[in-house]
């Protein structure tokens, strides 16, 4: 599942279009969209480090991203000296802490990085310069609120320059523009990025449910307690990950009625004996 | 977006983090130069990166970067309970880098580092000061490549030739320098000293292909040792740790054929054996971040915060080795390691 975070709705439109997202309807404290079979999540929440770190929180906490999820805050800024461009964000620093924030920079891609000052208000040129070249009002509390879920590595932050200092002159329609103008690339590496961590995360995660079957059977015929299942399951675990051919001994010790046992105290010797005829 | 589909990892040192501190330490400007491309992102604290919550070392791994950093604090360790001090009363070991290149799966420092990235510390005129103020006190024997594998860093930090200079002035310092790398070109440029001892970790080719990533095959470790000896430097052999898989004892075998064929065993300054040990917190996170890996799922028995092969089975491998290199060097040169 690719979460997606953006503080405004026409930040969000064209994710929206493109995923075909529906609205969640059951929720009514954030707008949120989600399409299942795409595996995409978009939350829109709202401007300011206390409104996204509270969505953030939330959103999180309600689905509980797994370890092959991504977290994406993508949005406008201010840049220090451009007008126009898009940035993968390579350091975030929280302005009102000076706390500084690092997502891994794992992947190949074809953006500009760049570090990323989080405000309290907007950047309005006026103001001493940001020790960073963007500037925005929400990715360091994303990722505070979202490293209580997610790795360094399950987080990106894409962000798109809207204006130099003068945010008053950021429309609607500019910022509908600036997303459209972008929408390919960042479309583009969400998804690829998603494949990869997703594949990874498949190949490490792969269900054992023979495995599992294997063991619920060999624990009740052993009339394992809990500490012996544990040690049967870890033993299993071990034997099928060295592909240790486990499974000819265990029939073996059905063939020979050596299994099942007639209680726990036979269960524990013939368990050892196993080990031994392992190792 | 092309270049995502085809290799979609960013090249190793990619990004190198650099403390504000020794950006211009002329160590960092130097390793800096070697990365001309790389995005160079500066940082107030290594840990601020190297210490980040939730890390994922396999995928870490897969693009490492690099962070330069100055060393703070206790700069010299004493070395601990699990490892082999050869006889040495004083023996210390130094982390003048942290994590490896190589991806070994059983490595401890997966359990001990919460990031798989490598940590460089420039400012290593404050360890050989250090070291020069215990040297005052007592002679010492130091581990300088234990958190890393400085040989398979040298054309990168150079540290291992530095370490040599300092031994050099430095008689009552003995060093070990401790690698799985095969590095010809240090070994084809290196001055032998009485007082650098280069201990080369070696397992069954089974055992590297199976479980040492990226590693140097066993003919390629033990050609190296071969020409570091045929030039005169004292040469370690570490058979440690030793790993079991399935027919162990005949890879085992194997292995000390192999040795025995390509190494002048009456010239080694000595070796060591010991089965696979850790700590039990580290091996708790190498579980976690390593499911799926065999070697480390072992049903270890544990005794003192410690996990290790179950008693019969240690002692049959230990005994199985000691007793084949006995037939090829003398007892006083094999240390085995004991709980």
């Amino acid at each position: 599942m690719v979460y997606i975070f953006t503080a405004l709705y026409c930040e969000a439109q064209i994710f929206i279009r493109q995923f075909k997202l529906v609205k969640n309807q059951e929720n009514t404290w954030l707008q949120e969209f989600y399409n299942e079979s795409a595996e995409i999540r978009l939350a829109v929440i709202g401007v300011g480090e206390i409104a996204a770190a509270a969505a953030v929180g939330s959103i999180c906490a309600l689905y509980r991203p797994a370890p092959g999820d991504l977290l994406v805050n993508v949005g406008i800024c201010a840049h220090t000296a451009k007008n126009d461009g898009i940035f993968l964000c390579s350091k975030i620093i929280e302005n009102a802490t000076g706390k500084t924030f690092y997502p891994d920079m794992l992947y190949r891609h074809n953006f500009c990085e760049g570090t990323l000052v989080t405000g309290m208000l907007p950047w309005n040129g006026e103001n001493a310069a940001p020790a960073g070249n963007l500037y925005d009002m929400e990715a360091a509390a994303v990722y505070q609120a979202g490293s209580r879920f997610f790795g360094p590595h399950q987080m990106i932050f894409l962000k798109i320059v809207s204006d130099h200092g003068a945010v008053g002159e950021v429309s609607r329609e500019r910022v509908l523009h600036l997303m459209e103008k972008y929408q390919d690339c960042v479309l583009d590496y969400i998804g690829q990025t998603a494949a990869i961590t997703q594949t990874g995360s498949c190949r490490r995660n792969s269900p054992h449910q023979e495995e599992e079957r294997l063991v619920e059977t060999i624990c009740a015929d052993l009339h394992c307690s809990k500490a012996m299942r544990d040690s049967v399951r870890h033993m299993i675990r071990y034997l099928t990950l060295a592909k240790i051919d486990y499974v000819s001994v265990i029939q073996d010790m059905y063939e020979k009625k050596l299994l099942p046992c007639k209680d726990k105290r036979e269960g524990k010797l013939r368990f050892e004996e196993f080990k031994e005829r392992l190792f | 977006m092309k270049n995502l589909k085809k290799d979609c990892f960013n090249p190793f040192f990619s990004h190198i983090y650099v403390e504000k501190s020794v950006r211009n330490h002329a160590r960092a400007q130097k390793i800096l130069a070697e990365f001309p491309s790389a995005e160079i992102i500066e940082i107030s604290y290594y840990k601020d990166v190297f210490c980040r919550s939730r890390q994922s070392h396999p995928i870490q791994h897969r693009t490492q970067k690099l962070i330069l950093a100055a060393r703070q604090g206790t700069l010299l360790y004493e070395g601990a309970p699990v490892c082999q001090s050869f006889g040495n009363q004083y023996f210390y070991y130094v982390s003048c880098a942290m994590n490896c290149i190589f991806d070994c799966e059983y490595c401890y420092l997966k359990g001990m580092y919460p990031s798989a990235n490598i940590v460089v510390f420039v400012n290593l005129e404050d360890i050989f000061a250090a070291v020069e103020q215990m040297l005052e006190k007592h002679p010492l024997y130091l581990c300088v490549s234990y958190d890393t594998d400085l040989l398979a860093l040298e054309h990168i930090i150079g540290y291992a030739q530095e370490w040599c200079l300092f031994a050099a002035r430095h008689e009552n310092l003995k060093i070990e320098i401790r690698t799985k790398c095969a590095n010809r070109s240090f070994a084809r440029s290196v001055v032998p000293l009485p007082g650098v001892i280069y201990a080369f970790t070696l397992s069954p080719q089974a055992v590297i292909e199976a479980f040492e990533h990226h590693t140097p095959s066993l003919t390629e470790r033990l050609s190296c040792a071969g020409e570091m000896m045929r030039a005169g430097c004292p040469v370690r052999l570490c058979f440690d740790p030793m790993v079991y898989v399935p027919d162990w004892k005949q890879h085992y075998e194997a292995m000390l054929a192999q040795v025995c064929r390509m190494i002048d065993m009456e010239r080694i300054v000595d070796v060591s054996v010991g089965t696979f040990r850790i700590s039990q917190d580290y091996l708790k996170n190498m579980r976690r971040q390593e499911p799926d890996s065999a070697v480390i799922w072992f049903p270890f028995q544990r005794k003192d915060g410690y996990c290790h092969y179950p008693n019969d089975l240690m002692e049959q491998m230990e005994c199985f080795l000691t007793e084949q290199l006995e037939e090829k060097i003398s007892r006083e040169k094999i240390f085995r390691w004991r709980m």
